[in-house]
């Protein structure tokens, strides 16, 4: 069942959903850095920890680009098959970290790189595998 | 942090995450639509609400935000996430066990591709 090939409004969608994906995490992240010192020992922690991550403006956009990645995700799948799609979107794999060492001034090591073009690899086996087998099923 | 505690959560909201798509999937399949344009998918989407076992796996997929949340005010950002694909693990089980589907030599090699790929991240930050 393959579906249409990829246009150029299909490859604007999906860097747009890699891009979204990525600015999701930095968002999230953004929220969940001052609450850095907080451990969670009780429930009452845990309610102090939702109700002042709720507070931060950077929780609401990340969840505003979720759904935003969700319509684009849902229109590029309605459009190309998963295992086209999936790979392209593992781009986001090597977006966060770029970002994470860029605006959030975090250090990586060159396991961490190589861990990482594993998971690359990985995903890329994974989602290239749904064509064949679906066909075969 | 010690850093088997981050994996430890990180693997509870990939496990969240699975078994929301596990009860969203069955749901999608007993309703068995064709989907082809933003039109169907909000149609679908509204037919899906009907479903109560959409709003557990909503409830497990909240759930799973905020322990991410936690995670992410704790480790660093580039290994969270690199972490995170553990749910591909997760995904291949539980569709082969739970859902019945075909799991084939391709996507197992996959699967041990992302474990070394996150044995390796975890190993250099631990």
């Amino acid at each position: 069942m393959s579906k249409g090939k990829i246009t150029l409004k299909i490859l604007i969608f999906l860097i747009a959903s890699d891009l979204l994906e990525t600015f999701t995490q930095f968002c999230f992240k953004k929220s969940a850095v001052p609450q850095n010192e907080l451990f969670i020992q009780n429930p009452a922690d845990a309610m102090l920890f939702i109700t002042n991550i709720l507070g931060s403006g950077f929780l609401w956009i990340g969840l505003a680009s979720v759904i935003l990645t969700f319509v684009i995700w849902s229109t590029i799948l309605s459009k190309i098959d998963l295992s086209v799609a999936v790979p392209i979107a593992s781009f986001s794999y090597i977006l966060v970290p770029l970002v994470s060492i860029i605006f959030l001034g975090e250090k990586m090591s060159l396991l961490d790189w190589a861990g990482i073009s594993f998971i690359i690899a990985g995903v890329i086996f994974v989602a290239s595998s749904t064509e064949k087998e679906t066909a075969a099923a | 942090m010690n850093v088997i505690f981050i994996i430890l959560l990180i693997v509870t909201t990939s496990f969240l995450d699975t078994l929301n798509q596990l009860l969203l999937k069955s749901s999608i399949n007993i309703l068995n639509l064709k989907v082809s344009n933003l039109r169907n998918i909000l149609s679908m989407i509204l037919r899906l609400a009907l479903f109560p076992r959409v709003w557990l796996g909503f409830c497990f997929c909240t759930l799973s935000l905020f322990i991410w949340l936690f995670v992410l005010s704790k480790a660093d950002l580039n290994f969270a996430f690199s972490a995170d694909s553990v749910h591909y693990i997760f995904i291949a089980l539980s569709s082969r066990l739970i859902l019945k589907e075909k799991v084939g030599f391709r996507r197992w090699a996959g699967t041990a591709l992302i474990i070394i790929g996150i044995s390796l991240i975890t190993w250099s930050n631990r």
